[in-house]
C-alpha cells in the first residue's frame, strides 16, 4: 500500500518530466481559472471567439519560426514575408482582379519563394541567418511598401472576408487553417524523416552530415516551410482585418520567438515542441486578453507583458521538473 | 553624416549665400515612413510643383527609422533637393540633421509633427492634437445624448502627441457630468494588436461602453471595422482620419464621424513656406505661433469633425481648410524683402 502510495507520485512526476509542456498547461489553466473566476464575462462566448481567434493567427507566427529555431537558426524575416504575402493576396484580389483560389496560390507563393531565397542564401554563402533574414527583411519591407505606396488594398473578396469573421459559436473559422497546420506540423516533426533530419541538423550538424543527412537540403526546405507558415498567418490577417494593410507582420517579432521559447525550443537547435509553442502561444493570448479586461493602466501594460510571460516560462519549468 | 552633406550640398550647390530664384526651390517632403496618413502629402507635392513656381516631390523612407530617413534625406540632397520638409523621425534626434542642413543654408520646417524646440526649423506646421482630440469628443459626448461611458483607443505610448490626447479625452470628459472614461486602450496602431485588443473589450466590456473615440489611424479602421461586424450602432463612435473603411462606416451608420487631419495642407504650405525663405523671406519672430510642449513655433494646420452630411466632401473640406491657412500666411508669419 505504502509502496503504491510512493509510486503513484513518481509517476506522475516522471510523465510531468517526459511532457515538459504539462507545467506550461498548468500555467494556463491557472490564468484560465483565476480570470474566469475574476472576470464574468472572460468565459462569455465572444471573448472566446475572440481569444481564439487571435491564438489561429499567431499560432502560425511561431510555427514559422519554431521550425528555424529547429535547425539552430533564427528568422527575422517572419513578419517581412508574411506582411508581403499578405498584401500580394489582398492586391491580387483587389488590383488584378484574381479569383480568390488563385490569389491564395500567389500569396503562397510569394512566402515560399521568400523562405527558398533565404534557404539558399544562408545555405550557399554560409552567413549566420540571422544576418541573411536582417537583409531579407528589409527586402520584403521594401517591396512591400513599393507596391502598396503604404496604401492598403482594400478590395478585398467578400468570400475572404466572410471566412475571416465567420464562426460557430466560439470556433472561428481561421481553426479551419491553423488547426490542420498544427497537426501536419506535429505529425512532421514527430514521425517523419524529414522532421527526424530537422532537428538532427540542428542538434548537430556536422553529426547530421556524417550520417548522410542533406544539411543544405533541410535548411532551405526549413527556410521554405517558415515562409510558407508565415504566408498563411499574413492571409488570414487579411481575412480577419478584411484589407490588406502594408503594416501587416510588423508587430510579429516579440510573438514569434517568445511562443517557441516559452514552449521549450532551444536556440540552438534540435529540439522544439509543437505542444509547447501552441501553450506559449495561448499564454500570451490570453495574458493580452487579460491586461485589456483586468483594465490595466495602458503606461504598464508593456512592463507587465514581460512580466509575466518571464514568469510563465519560469513557472513552467519549474513545475516540469527542469 | 555631415561629410556627406557637405559633399552633397556642394553637389546641388545649395550653399550659395545670395537668395536663390524663387523657381531654384526643390523641396523633399519626407515623412518617418510608410503610412497610408501621408498619402495626402504626396497629392500636395504634386499641386504644389503644378500651382506654385517650385518643385516638390515625396520620398517615403521604407521603415520608420531614424536612420533610414536620415540617409534618405542626405540622399535627396545629393540629388539638388534645396529644401526640406519634414514629419521627424525623431523630434529631437532630428534636429540635429537639420541642424547640418541649415550649415548649408538648406532651410526645413516640421510638418505633421513638431521637432523639440530649440530646433534650426523655421517653425512646426501640424495638428493641434490636443484640441483634435479634446473636440472630437465633445462630437462623442453630442452623439452620446450627453451621458455615459467613453472608451479611448489610441497610438503608441512613445508617441509624445498620445499623452496629449489621453489627457484632452479626459479633460473633455470630466467638464460633463455623467460622462466617464472608463478604459484608455493603448499601443494599437498595429492592425494585429489593434483588432485583438479592442474586439477583447468589446466582447469583455462592450456593454458598458457608450462611445468609442479612437484618436489615431489604425483603431479607428480595426474599430469602424469591429462595430460594423457586429453590426453594433448603439455604441457611439468618432475616429480620426480619413481612411476608406472609417469614411464608408461614417455612410453606413456605425461611425458617427470623424476628426479630419489636414495632412494635405501641410505638405502644400510646407513647400509653399520654404519657397519663400529660400526667396529671401524670414519667419517673423512676433508671428501669432502657438506653444505645443515641443516648440514655442506652432501653426495649426486645421482640423475638422465630418459626419455623414460631409462625408462625400471631405476633400473639400480638407483644401478649404489649407486655403483659409493660405490667405494671409506670407503676412502673418513671413517677412520677405520688397
Amino acid at each position: 500500500m505504502s509502496d503504491q502510495g510512493v509510486t503513484m507520485p513518481r509517476a506522475v512526476l516522471s510523465g510531468l518530466r517526459r511532457h515538459e509542456w504539462l507545467g506550461l498547461a498548468a500555467v494556463l489553466v491557472l490564468g484560465i481559472v483565476a480570470m474566469a473566476a475574476t472576470q464574468p464575462a472572460f468565459l462569455s462566448t465572444y471573448n472566446i471567439y475572440i481569444m481564439l481567434t487571435a491564438f489561429s493567427l499567431s499560432v502560425l507566427i511561431a510555427l514559422s519560426q519554431m521550425v528555424i529555431l529547429a535547425i539552430g537558426q533564427l528568422n527575422l524575416s517572419v513578419g517581412g514575408l508574411g506582411g508581403l504575402a499578405a498584401v500580394i493576396f489582398a492586391g491580387a484580389m483587389d488590383v488584378l482582379g484574381l479569383p480568390v483560389p488563385l490569389a491564395i496560390l500567389a500569396g503562397l507563393a510569394v512566402g515560399l519563394l521568400g523562405g527558398l531565397i533565404n534557404g539558399i542564401v544562408t545555405w550557399r554563402t554560409g552567413l549566420n541567418a540571422f544576418i541573411v533574414t536582417l537583409a531579407t527583411l528589409s527586402i520584403f519591407k521594401g517591396v512591400n511598401i513599393g507596391l502598396t505606396e503604404a496604401q492598403p488594398f482594400y478590395g478585398i473578396a467578400e468570400p475572404v472576408k466572410w471566412f475571416g469573421n465567420a464562426r460557430l459559436g466560439a470556433l472561428p473559422a481561421l481553426l479551419l487553417v491553423s488547426g490542420p497546420v498544427v497537426i501536419l506540423t506535429g505529425v512532421i516533426l514527430a514521425r517523419t524523416m524529414f522532421g527526424r533530419h530537422l532537428l538532427a541538423v540542428g542538434g548537430n550538424q556536422q553529426a547530421a552530415a556524417l550520417s548522410g543527412v542533406g544539411v543544405g537540403r533541410i535548411i532551405v526546405l526549413a527556410h521554405v516551410a517558415s515562409g510558407g507558415l508565415a504566408a498563411m498567418a499574413g492571409m488570414l490577417a487579411v481575412a480577419r482585418l478584411q484589407l490588406g494593410q502594408p503594416t501587416i507582420g510588423d508587430d510579429w517579432l516579440i510573438v514569434s520567438f517568445a511562443a517557441p521559447v516559452i514552449g521549450g525550443a532551444v536556440l540552438a537547435g534540435g529540439h522544439v515542441s509543437v505542444i509547447g509553442t501552441c501553450l506559449g502561444v495561448a499564454i500570451i493570448t490570453l495574458i493580452n486578453n487579460a491586461l485589456v479586461l483586468l483594465r490595466v493602466d495602458p503606461f504598464a501594460v508593456q512592463l507587465l507583458l514581460g512580466f509575466l510571460i518571464l514568469f510563465a516560462v519560469g513557472l513552467g519549468r519549474v513545475r516540469s521538473g527542469r | 553624416m555631415k561629410r556627406i552633406l557637405t559633399a552633397a550640398a556642394l553637389l546641388a550647390g545649395a550653399g550659395a549665400a545670395a537668395p536663390l530664384a524663387a523657381q531654384d526651390t526643390r523641396v523633399g517632403v519626407v515623412p518617418g515612413g510608410p503610412h497610408p496618413y501621408f498619402a495626402a502629402w504626396e497629392d500636395a507635392a504634386k499641386d504644389a510643383t503644378a500651382q506654385l513656381d517650385l518643385v516638390a516631390e515625396y520620398h517615403v523612407p521604407a521603415a520608420w527609422d531614424l536612420s533610414q530617413q536620415n540617409a534618405m534625406i542626405e540622399s535627396l540632397v545629393g540629388q539638388g533637393f534645396n529644401a526640406i520638409a519634414v514629419f521627424p523621425g525623431d523630434a529631437s534626434g532630428t534636429n540635429a540633421t537639420m541642424s547640418e542642413l541649415k550649415d548649408f543654408g538648406i532651410p526645413s520646417v516640421a510638418i505633421g509633427g513638431c521637432l523639440q524646440a530649440p530646433t534650426p526649423a523655421e517653425f512646426c506646421l501640424g495638428t493641434d492634437v490636443y484640441q483634435s482630440a479634446y473636440l472630437g469628443t465633445k462630437e462623442l459626448i453630442e452623439a452620446m445624448g450627453g451621458s455615459g461611458n467613453i472608451v479611448h483607443l489610441t497610438g503608441f505610448l512613445v508617441d509624445p502627441n498620445t499623452s496629449l490626447r489621453i489627457d484632452a479625452v479626459q479633460k473633455a470628459a470630466d467638464e460633463v457630468d455623467g460622462v466617464e472614461v472608463i478604459q484608455v486602450i493603448a499601443d494599437i496602431d498595429a492592425p494585429e494588436p489593434a483588432d485583438e485588443k479592442i474586439n477583447a473589450f468589446l466582447a469583455a466590456r462592450g456593454a458598458e461602453a457608450d462611445g468609442m473615440i479612437s484618436t489615431a489611424w489604425v483603431p479607428s479602421v480595426v474599430a469602424a471595422t469591429a462595430l460594423r461586424n457586429l453590426g453594433d450602432k448603439r455604441i457611439r463612435m468618432v475616429a480620426i482620419d480619413h481612411d476608406q473603411v472609417v469614411l464608408d462606416a461614417i455612410r453606413d451608420g456605425f461611425v458617427d464621424g470623424t476628426m479630419l487631419q489636414n495632412p494635405y495642407g501641410q505638405a502644400y504650405i510646407g513647400a509653399y513656406a520654404l519657397d519663400l525663405v529660400r526667396g529671401g523671406c524670414t519667419v517673423k519672430p512676433d508671428a501669432p505661433f502657438d506653444t505645443t510642449a515641443q516648440t514655442d513655433m506652432f501653426i495649426d494646420s486645421g482640423t475638422a469633425f465630418v459626419d455623414a452630411s460631409a462625408v462625400d466632401t471631405y476633400q473639400d473640406t480638407m483644401i478649404a481648410v489649407t486655403d483659409e491657412i493660405m490667405d494671409g500666411f506670407k503676412d502673418t508669419y513671413m517677412d520677405c524683402p520688397e
